[in-house]
């Protein structure tokens, strides 16, 4: 998959998607390998205004004990959508993120290529919304531990 | 922003201030692939989200997110820290022009075998010192 190839436009496939009565908590979601390019961490890092030399200066990061450019944590925002197939239910227009909790075992390093296991963990309503509870684990080539989360979204009614 | 050793409850760290602006926005969604209408369509932002009406696009929440590690990692990566865990709940929605800081504090220490763990309380606030997101944090430090 590349940035080239993403369907920016989410209200295209919507009809393929699950809605919030159709989630089953515990099935597998669909996900895609993706390859981590340093390009895209250099663009997220941007975005976000973070541009520590481990994440630019492959000199110094020679020099840390990473011995090497890595991603920084949070690259899992991108991955949630670069490891879901156009049809996943992350994308349905107006899903709202409610809150998030991570935990970080190792960096997502330029060249991984990631896989990503996510489900949803349990569902209720609560206020009046239909909200979702998401269990996401991503790994890299060796089947290591990147980092895996739990959120919480807010589906379309 | 603070970058001193301390490893006492109280210790204070302050991140550098972010001000999303529509294309700060719209950046987001081209390094993050996340094209939600919530943040490029003005027109459908003029609908009712249940009791909610944001009024226009916000900013994506997972921004946030980004902000906050920033001032974590700025401050563990140059003491060989790692930033093990984040967890954060939005409470209210970031729009162009705002302008965010995010803030931690040092609640607890813990140490175990070959580790010292360092568990902290993170928020985000706009120019009206309204929080935005608030959450915690763990970071792993060496012995």
């Amino acid at each position: 998959m590349t940035a080239q190839t993403f369907e920016t436009d989410f209200w295209k496939d919507n009809e393929l998607r699950k809605t919030w009565e159709q989630i089953v908590p515990g099935e597998p979601r669909k996900t895609i390998p993706y390859t981590l390019t340093l390009e895209a961490i250099q663009k997220y890092c941007r975005v976000v205004g973070d541009t520590h030399p481990l994440y630019f200066d492959e000199e110094y990061a020679k020099t840390t004990p990473y011995k090497g450019l890595i991603a920084p944590p949070t690259i899992h925002i991108l991955l949630m959508f670069a490891c879901t197939p156009a049809d996943d239910w992350m994308r349905s227009p107006g899903t709202v993120n409610a809150g998030q909790s991570w935990s970080y075992n190792i960096p997502a390093r330029p060249g991984d290529t990631i896989r990503l296991e996510a489900r949803a963990l349990d569902k209720f309503i609560k206020k009046d919304r239909l909200f979702v509870v998401h269990d996401n684990v991503f790994f890299n080539q060796h089947n290591q531990v990147i980092c895996s989360g739990r959120g919480q979204t807010i589906r379309p009614a | 922003m603070t970058t001193t050793t301390q490893f006492e409850a109280g210790h204070k760290i302050t991140g550098t201030p972010f001000s999303p602006t529509r294309e700060t926005i719209r950046a987001f969604c081209e390094a993050s692939l996340d094209f939600n209408p919530l943040h490029l369509d003005d027109e459908y932002m003029k609908g009712d989200f249940g009791k909610t009406n944001f009024g226009g696009i916000i900013m994506h929440g997972m921004n946030n997110f980004g902000v906050i590690t920033k001032m974590l990692t700025d401050w563990l990566h140059e003491q060989n820290a790692v930033q093990r865990r984040l967890e954060t709940r939005w409470k209210s929605p970031v729009k162009p022009g705002d302008t965010i800081t995010p803030k931690g504090r040092i609640t607890s220490l813990k140490k175990t075998a070959n580790s010292r763990w360092v568990c902290l309380d993170v928020e985000v606030r706009n120019q009206r010192n309204e929080v935005v997101a608030a959450g915690e944090a763990m970071a792993e430090f060496p012995q």
